[in-house]
């Protein structure tokens, strides 16, 4: 089982991280959300992450956008978004300018990326991670903490990705694009938003998930709980 | 640090919502971040009667219903609509129940925001006021407004009685008294004792009372009149007068001011109190001296449509007075037709083809007509009716019904010929069938005589109802193309996803969902050989001869008037937006009530379809 599995290495995060005090060190302290939390009092936190690519070990963060989810509700109170400036002698928002639309004078009045850990973990303390595919929130973030602390930072993990993979039998192919957010979320008859920065593509998967999660206590028997929900980091 | 949290989407969807529109920029940008969204799926309930709730929600997308606490739906909330109002204003528990009727997501703010909001912006506060008291009046007053088109509503008797009684002594006989009427030219006389009302004779009374019960004229009136008569006072309201003539059978009221008889009101006076009474306008048309009279008056026909549509008339019925007014019309201008050019040679029949043939007749409808010409005509004769033609045709054109763009006009040459070339016409599509001149034809096989002698379209119509069961090749061409005319499901293909805006398109409601019906219809009255042209009676003809289930012809019958209806109505706010009414009906203005049911329509005249198809073999088409 996933969960015993990585308990080592999960263990040993954390108490690397907690010795480091500030926002991380905070996040780390307060532990990972129990498995066993049942969806209805699940604290996550919606986030989604521009880049210049997809390879965290050569591409950089550009911006981050998140919006807590507590529950069934999406709770805009707590909802940020902050622009990260690339690391010394990196090449800005390059090519990837046209994926997301960030220009380099945007990005360059950011915060630094290990700035944005701090502001991410201290929102994401006590909160399960919720990404569509997330690997590339998760990946980019624990870049950012091991080039700052050497160590990968320790998540727990939903993926609307993966939640709306497993909506289709396991021998059936979704259809091209069918998993893309997007087109997830016209399957619940969520709205389509004109603007898609971090802070509204987070929101957008904050959405999808509580469509999800409704469809999935709607149709299932037993009880929703975390442990079900998540996706191995 | 450059935290920026501003959900400029949601901020912007509020702004473009009553009552949020009012609220200045930064109260906006201020309200996002004290909001939540929720999602509520299909069926789920937001508000509960009896439960608390804390909350005023915005729907984001979906739409809910709203029902008071006995059940009676009193709102239906779609996107951008408010609800918990009622209850924050109120207080709790609920006395509503909401419920998501579509995977709704809303926008919520708690009742401190609420409060905050009213108190700081005063129309917001009005407006959540207002709404309050519109839902709370609820089911009622949605009764009340379907009822409240007339004028008979509102007007007081007392104007409707603008003309002095005309009275009779009580000690006169039956002749005096007709004496009195004919020359007055009314239909009732009240009868005075001195000062004091005594009865009322009316026109029915002098058939039923004194000629069929075999009296002479000399009999005294006093022995046949109504005695102590029903009366009303002139300060009621018209409509009261309306309901007492109805519950009592009688036409005719005398109004009282006191003790005194002011004036007589009639039941005629009553339905020209409506403006817009359509059997006012069609006597007026009757009435018409010229062809621009004709026009002035067949104008008005809209603004019926609009106040029916209003009054919650069916469909169908405003099919049949559409129907009636266009043929007032066209008898007028073919009697003016006939003054101008004088009497025809020989006899003729000018029929109508298509919807007003069937009685189904909506707005914005061209003219369809032929001419069916008596086999005696020479060749000299020909010219007389094809100045006719021009001359009926374009008056028509003034009077609001625009040329066949298809040329199925009286006009055309091909269509104003003799009987005897009419039968050898349909002749030709009933035995040779060749499908696109099928198709083209069909208007042809929806033909009423209009004016003229009706017996030269009986025998054409007799040569078709005798023939058309048996010619199976044209019944298969016909059902192939009724078949092949699909209601257009498409435009509601995942109905959710067209409020994404990828529909820019819009309906024509009149080829895909009325034709689809009326050609299916069709079909099975040729076969059949029944003498009926109105899509419903060609129905419920093809059900009593057992082609068609009892259920799935009472489905077809409903979704037929109610996709007429959502045509008519949709005409109707045409009219009142002062725009001319088309057939074009984007889904914007189709509300998700309407469109769950225009989905069932189509479904139902989708699965009518696919039977036909196997009842007369339409898969051999060409």
């Amino acid at each position: 089982m996933a969960w015993f599995g990585r308990g080592r290495g999960e263990a040993k995060g954390l108490s690397r991280l907690a010795q480091a005090g500030g926002p991380v060190g905070a996040y780390a302290a307060a532990g990972l959300p129990d498995p066993a939390t049942p969806a209805a009092h699940l604290r996550l936190l919606a986030l989604d992450v521009e880049t210049t690519g997809l390879d965290p070990a050569k591409d950089h963060i550009l911006s981050v956008g998140f919006v807590p989810v507590s529950g069934r509700a999406i709770t805009l109170d707590g909802a940020g978004q902050v622009h990260v400036r690339p690391p010394d002698g990196h090449e800005g928002v390059g090519a990837s300018a046209t994926v997301h639309g960030l220009t380099d004078d945007q990005v360059a009045e950011g915060v630094s990326a290990r700035e944005a850990l701090d502001l991410v973990a201290a929102a994401l303390t006590g909160r399960v991670l919720l990404a569509h595919h997330a690997p590339i929130e998760v990946g980019f973030l624990s870049a950012v903490c091991r080039a700052a602390y050497g160590c990968d930072l320790p998540v727990r993990v939903i993926d609307t990705l993966a939640l709306a993979q497993r909506a289709y039998p396991a021998h059936v192919e979704p259809p091209p694009g069918a998993l893309r957010l997007w087109s997830a979320r016209a399957r619940f008859g969520l709205p389509v938003y004109g603007a898609h920065d971090a802070l509204m593509d987070a929101l957008a998967c904050g959405e999808l998930y509580l469509a999800q999660l409704a469809e999935l206590e709607a149709t299932s028997s037993r009880p929703v709980t975390l442990a079900r929900l998540a996706s191995s980091p | 640090m450059a935290l920026d949290v501003e959900l400029a989407e949601i901020r912007d969807f509020l702004a473009a919502q009553e009552p949020f529109a009012d609220l200045p920029q930064e109260a906006l940008t201020r309200l996002v971040p004290r909001l939540t969204v929720e999602y509520h799926r299909r069926g789920t309930a937001i508000m509960t009667p009896g439960r608390d709730s804390v909350h005023l929600y915005v729907v984001r997308s979906g739409a809910v219903d709203m029902r008071d606490a006995i059940g009676t739906l009193v709102d239906r909330g779609e996107v951008g609509d408010c609800f918990g109002s009622t209850t924050l204003l109120g207080g709790n528990p609920s006395t509503f129940s909401v419920v998501a009727i579509e995977d709704t997501l809303t926008l919520a703010m708690g009742a401190a925001t609420f409060a905050e909001l009213c108190n700081d912006h005063r129309e917001f506060g009005e407006f959540f006021d207002a709404q309050r008291t519109r839902r709370m009046a609820g089911a009622v007053a949605a009764k009340q407004a379907s009822a409240s088109g007339g004028a008979i509503l509102k007007t007081r008797m007392s104007e409707l009685a603008r003309k002095a009684p005309i009275t009779v002594s009580v000690r006169a006989n039956v002749r005096e008294a007709a004496q009195v009427m004919s020359d007055a030219g009314v239909s009732s006389l009240l009868v005075m004792d001195g000062e004091r009302l005594a009865g009322i004779i009316t026109d029915r009374d002098l058939r039923n009372r004194v000629l069929a019960a075999g009296r002479d004229g000399t009999t005294p009136l006093a022995d046949v009149m109504s005695a102590n008569p029903v009366t009303a006072r002139a300060d009621g309201l018209a409509f009261e007068a309306m309901l007492e003539m109805v519950a009592r059978n009688i036409h005719h009221l005398p109004l009282m001011d006191g003790d005194q008889v002011i004036g007589v009101v009639t039941t005629t006076d009553l339905m020209r109190l409506e403006q817009a009474n359509p059997v006012y306008i069609a006597g007026d048309i009757a009435k018409q001296k010229d062809s621009a009279g004709v026009a002035a008056a067949a104008a008005r026909l809209p603004r019926v449509v609009e106040s029916l549509v209003a009054q919650d008339a069916s469909a169908a019925d405003m099919g049949r007075i559409v129907t009636s007014v266009g043929d007032a019309v066209e008898r007028r201008l073919i009697a003016l037709a006939e003054e101008r050019l004088g009497a025809p040679p020989v006899p003729y029949c000018w029929v109508t083809l298509g919807s007003r043939a069937r009685m189904e007749q909506a707005l914005a409808a061209d003219q369809d007509n032929a001419l069916i010409i008596d086999d005696a005509a020479q060749p000299a004769d020909l010219d007389y009716f094809a100045q006719f033609a021009e001359l009926v045709t374009g008056w028509l054109v003034e009077a609001g019904y625009p040329r066949c763009p298809g040329d199925v006009m009286a006009t055309n040459p091909k269509w104003r010929i003799t009987l005897r070339e009419w039968k050898h016409v349909f002749g030709e599509w009933l035995n040779a069938p060749v499908p696109d001149a099928i198709l083209r034809a069909s208007i042809f096989f929806d033909m009423r005589p209009v004016a003229g002698d009706a017996q030269l379209y009986a025998e054409l119509d007799d040569l078709v109802r005798s023939q058309a069961p048996s010619s199976k090749r044209f019944l298969s061409h016909l059902a192939g193309a009724a078949v092949a005319n699909e209601p257009p499901v498409g435009f509601f293909r995942g109905f959710v996803l067209e409020k994404e805006g990828e529909h820019a398109h819009t309906l024509d409601i009149k080829r895909g969902g009325v034709g689809a019906v009326v050609d299916l219809a069709r079909v099975h009255a040729l076969a059949l050989g029944l003498p009926a042209r109105n899509t419903d009676e060609r129905i419920a003809g093809a059900v009593a001869a057992k082609v068609m289930g009892a259920a799935r012809g009472a489905d077809l019958r409903d979704a037929f008037e109610f996709i007429s209806y959502v045509r008519m109505s949709h005409q109707a706010a045409q009219v009142k937006a002062g725009t001319p009414p088309d057939n074009h009906i984007s889904p914007d203005e189709l509300s998700s009530f309407d469109k769950r049911h225009l989905r069932e329509a189509f479904g139902i005249v989708r699965s009518a379809q696919s039977t036909l198809g196997t009842v007369y073999g339409t898969g051999k088409l060409g």
